[in-house]
């Protein structure tokens, strides 16, 4: 199926009214969590995870992406408005967004971050639909070898690109691999560090995990943080029209935005928020203006927006064709899928074209959605902003503790999240990344079962990840990028000690 | 000087659980051929990785000077207790009233003291969760004791 006749065939899906109406309630949600500080897509995507259970594979799938590039559109209206970014993709959208708030052009600001996430997330889908029909034609000739040392790449590169501490990351990457162990092991039928807790068969509860990493721990580290949330100024619908000039100043700045954003989030490891620093860092330097920048230029809008979109959008390329999440959200999705018994990889378009086809025009319709619906509704959105968190967080906390329940109607699976919650303050406290825990969590099954296989085909001689030429390719990035972190870290340190002295 | 405790202790707290996944996997489970692997290769190998790692976060904080860390004792036990009784008193004592406990319980932690508005909001939230798991999703738990 070519890539137009496919998008067709994803829109008769996409507009069926039962993925529809998830798609609607995805983004709107998706914009709800957004514009709140204190609650992410994260968050909320671990949250709705057990209501999947009671959909079907590609209404699940939908509305929970919906969530994903929802909350990218309402991250930017806390980050313009009080300078508290709604999501950590929205955190350089302060940076220029506040500024023009306070010269009294915050509508401007909000129209210029909706309009540059729309055309950021259209060139997504189109870089999402060139890339994974390539990419999953080229993965039909990736064997189990391939197949590890990709994973261990993506792994290591989320854990040490742009990283201050890359063992840290690394170290959570390897407790999550641990953690994924747990449970009955494939091969031999053996139970791995069960201790003779029959709910721990079959492992750790992903959505037990999820929620106490995100859900919880964060309810915990915000309650204090997020009430001290500011007025936010009223915005009437005609406040969000630009002058012509200013309106000439989005279209440029949002291409290259975009485009950098649907490098940087196709690759493993680099996301939607680095895509968005350095879409702002390429602005800045190719302006002719840069004195500009801080003070409310309308491209430090533009650009950033554009990007994280973009980035959310084409971080489904790895994930939907080669079944590899690139990020810990793409590891939630993936969970969501082997929930539902889908295994994403190369062999999905061919045997479940209908969701991924579906998946991608439903991207297509949920921006339109949410362009149509932010702009006129933007009073309702700031308005939500007054909402105070100890509102939210007590009814949060009771859908986790039901959301978990659901699952299999085990109290266990309760208790399980207050320890895990516990855990996961603990190491946002000590600074150590939950997220990249979940990414190993999710992918550490996957990884020990190709490494099997690839060292059972090859009759134990691991130089069979040197002799394939793209599982070498991936070692070799893999040995980069642990040297490069290496030589970062010493070199810190030496630059530490000289100013010591 | 105040050193850097989250480093320090959490690395060593990692290398720890890293030498007792690589302990345990090796006497307990079969460790078998780089061929053909057994159930505690893996783990073993992981064990192993994360000892050093471990190792190699705490070993430089041992010099360094840290940040403050500001932990939220009063959000941290609000919250966890709300859950365990959550936990405990669900299949016990029925959705409603334990649904209430935790939410009252929870929002201790809230900045705004007062009973009122605590009040109001656990009804709300109550009301909600029967609404959505009980008529919506037609979860099968007890509403009330004895039932």
């Amino acid at each position: 199926m070519s890539g137009w006749e496919g998008f067709l065939h994803g829109l008769s899906v996409a507009v069926q009214p039962d993925v529809l109406i998830y798609c609607v309630f995805g983004v709107v949600l998706g914009t709800f969590v957004g514009v709140l500080p204190g609650i992410g897509a994260m968050a909320t995507i671990s949250l709705l995870l057990p209501i999947t259970y009671y959909l079907s594979p590609e209404a699940a799938l939908v509305m929970l992406a919906g969530v994903y590039y929802g909350s990218q559109y309402g991250g930017a209206v806390a980050s313009i408005l009080l300078r508290l970014p709604g999501t950590p993709q929205s955190a350089v959208t302060t940076l220029d967004g506040y500024p023009l708030a306070q010269q009294g052009r915050a509508g401007v600001a909000l129209f210029t971050s909706m309009i540059s996430s729309f055309f950021g997330s259209f060139i997504g889908i189109f870089v999402l639909i060139l890339l994974s029909g390539v990419l999953a034609s080229a993965a039909t000739a990736f064997g189990a070898a391939d197949y590890a040392a990709m994973m261990i790449l993506g792994l290591v590169a989320a854990s040490t690109i742009g990283a201050k501490h890359p063992a840290k990351g690394l170290a959570m990457v390897v407790l999550g691999l641990i953690l994924g162990c747990v449970g009955t092991d494939v091969n031999s039928g053996v139970q791995r560090f069960t201790f003779g807790q029959t709910e721990l068969m079959d492992g750790v509860n992903l959505v037990a995990l999820a929620m106490g990493l995100f859900g919880v721990a964060e309810v915990i580290a915000n309650i204090h943080v997020a009430e001290r949330t500011g007025v936010p100024p009223r915005v009437a619908l005609r406040d969000l029209l630009p002058s012509r000039a200013e309106l000439r100043r989005i279209p440029f700045p949002a291409l290259r935005g975009a485009s950098l954003g649907s490098f940087f989030g196709a690759l493993p490891g680099t996301g939607s928020t680095i895509s968005s620093f350095l879409a702002y860092a390429a602005e800045r330097r190719i302006s002719r203006h840069p004195e500009r920048f801080g003070n409310g230029a309308i491209e430090g809008v533009a650009g950033p927006e554009a990007a994280n979109n973009a980035a959310a959008i084409s971080a489904f390329v790895p994930t939907l064709a080669l079944g590899i999440p690139g990020d810990p959200i793409m590891a939630l999705m993936l969970g969501a899928l082997v929930i539902h018994g889908v295994q994403p990889g190369p062999l999905m378009l061919e045997a479940r074209p209908d969701m991924f086809w579906g998946l991608i025009a439903s991207f297509g319709i949920g921006n339109l959605l949410l362009l149509i619906l932010n702009l006129p509704l933007i009073g309702i959105w700031v308005s939500m902003l007054r909402i105070p968190f100890r509102w939210l967080y007590p009814a949060i906390l009771i859908f986790v503790c039901l959301g978990v329940y659901s699952v299999r109607g085990s109290s266990f699976d309760i208790f399980a999240v207050a320890l895990i919650g516990a855990i996961g303050y603990a190491l946002s406290l000590a600074r150590f990344n939950p997220a990249l825990l979940l990414l190993g969590f999710v992918l550490g099954p996957l990884i020990e079962t190709n490494l099997r296989r690839a060292l059972l085909i090859s009759r134990g001689d691991a130089m069979v990840f040197l002799q394939r030429p793209i599982a070498a390719a991936f070692v070799i990035a893999t040995g980069l990028l642990i040297v490069m972190a290496l030589v970062q870290t010493i070199r810190r340190k030496s630059r530490g000690a000289q100013e010591a002295a | 000087m105040k050193r850097d405790i989250p480093d320090l202790a959490g690395g060593l707290l990692l290398s720890v659980i890293g030498v007792f996944v690589l302990v345990y996997a090796s006497t307990q489970y079969d460790i078998g051929l780089l061929r053909r692997m057994g159930p505690g290769f893996f783990p073993a190998l992981l064990g192993g990785v994360l000892a050093v790692l471990g190792l190699m976060i705490a070993l430089p904080a041992i010099a360094r000077k840290g940040a403050p860390i500001r932990i939220a004792w009063k959000e941290a036990l609000a919250v966890l207790s709300a859950i365990l009784v959550f936990a405990m008193g669900l299949e016990r004592a029925g959705l409603v009233p334990v649904t209430l406990a935790s939410v009252l319980i929870a929002s201790i932690a809230a900045p705004d003291r007062r009973i009122g508005w605590r009040l109001a909001l656990a009804l709300i939230v109550t009301a909600l969760s029967v609404v959505v798991f009980h008529f919506g999703l037609k979860m099968t738990v007890p509403l009330w004791p004895g039932q």
